[in-house]
């Protein structure tokens, strides 16, 4: 990244030699003082940093299709497709229209269709429309239910999603 | 009175640029496990490590390295250091050294780094042309 930066260090270099009159305009005049340039410093590179854990669809974002993950998923904002990951958690606020498969589900936001996981989480916010196939389920005061919740034979274990390549 | 055909609402491509909240709120990160087949609408950022296969439309994509896109995009920004495949429609776009692309770039200003593998028609548009864009065109062989 360095290359794309200028190097603006030396713009201002002659500025402090220059000789000052008392008169406000120049005062004015005056380059402000050079501010360690943003641009010399290596921005935070949050792409790679990130790149290895969990994967958060945000708010703002909204999917239509199908996702597979080998690692924990995190849905603020909105899916309309199947969703296969580890531990999936679908956040206040969030909305799901499709099927979603893992080893772990927490649901606070909206799910229309189906959980299918060893271990589910309806919190308090939760808002379930559908079938809920589970071997551990633990349903909190002030969740909404509609549909079947039946444990799931083993049948039901968690099938990683292959990872391409 | 009915021969008056209603007009389908115009629904831009682009997304109107971000006005308030934290950046860090509306920014989403497809991590490297990832595979997601279908269309991805953002008003923010996204940052995918993954693999996407299908189209996006978000205020600013960044393909992380490792990170592979079949697709086309329509953004404000677009900041490549993976891979793609498919069209790009910004008004920034930034070709990282270990970027490799290969199809077309619709650009308003773009810059490239040394080392970029790119494979692709570069076509310069003026900023009119995204804000307007409502359907993509046709992609040609």
């Amino acid at each position: 990244m360095s290359m794309f930066n200028r190097n603006d260090k030396e713009t201002d270099v002659s500025a402090p030699d220059k000789p000052r009159d008392v008169t406000s305009a120049s005062v004015a005049a005056m380059p402000k003082p050079v501010q360690p340039v943003a641009a010399s410093a290596p921005a935070p590179d949050l792409s790679s940093a990130k790149s290895a854990g969990p994967s958060v669809i945000s708010k703002a974002l909204k999917i239509t299709g199908q996702l597979e993950s080998t690692e924990d998923i995190r849905i603020d904002g909105e899916v309309e497709g199947d969703i296969h990951g580890v531990s999936v958690t679908v956040g206040h606020g969030a909305k799901v229209k499709g099927s979603v498969y893992g080893q772990t589900v927490e649901l606070a936001g909206t799910i229309e269709g189906k959980i299918e996981a060893k271990k589910v989480i309806l919190t308090s916010t939760a808002h379930m429309s559908g079938d809920v196939i589970h071997q551990d389920i633990r349903i909190e005061s002030g969740a909404y239910i509609d549909g079947h919740c039946r444990p799931g034979t083993n049948k039901t274990d968690y099938k990683p999603a292959v990872k391409p390549n | 009175m009915g021969t008056v055909m209603p007009i389908a609402p115009s629904r831009r491509l682009l997304r109107p640029p971000r006005t308030e909240g934290s950046p860090g709120a509306l920014s989403s990160h497809l991590s490297k496990a990832i595979t997601i087949k279908g269309d991805l609408e953002s008003d923010g950022e996204l940052h995918i490590n993954g693999i996407v296969h299908g189209q996006i439309c978000a205020d600013r994509l960044v393909i992380g390295p490792g990170g592979y896109l079949e697709g086309d995009v329509i953004a404000r920004d677009v900041h490549i250091e993976g891979r793609m495949e498919g069209r790009i429609f910004a008004l920034n776009v930034t070709l990282d050294s270990s970027a490799e692309v290969n199809g077309r770039i619709f650009h308003n200003t773009i810059t490239v780094a040394k080392g970029a593998r790119i494979d692709a028609r570069m076509p310069w548009r003026p900023p009119s042309y995204f804000e307007t864009l409502e359907t993509l065109p046709e992609a040609r062989q």
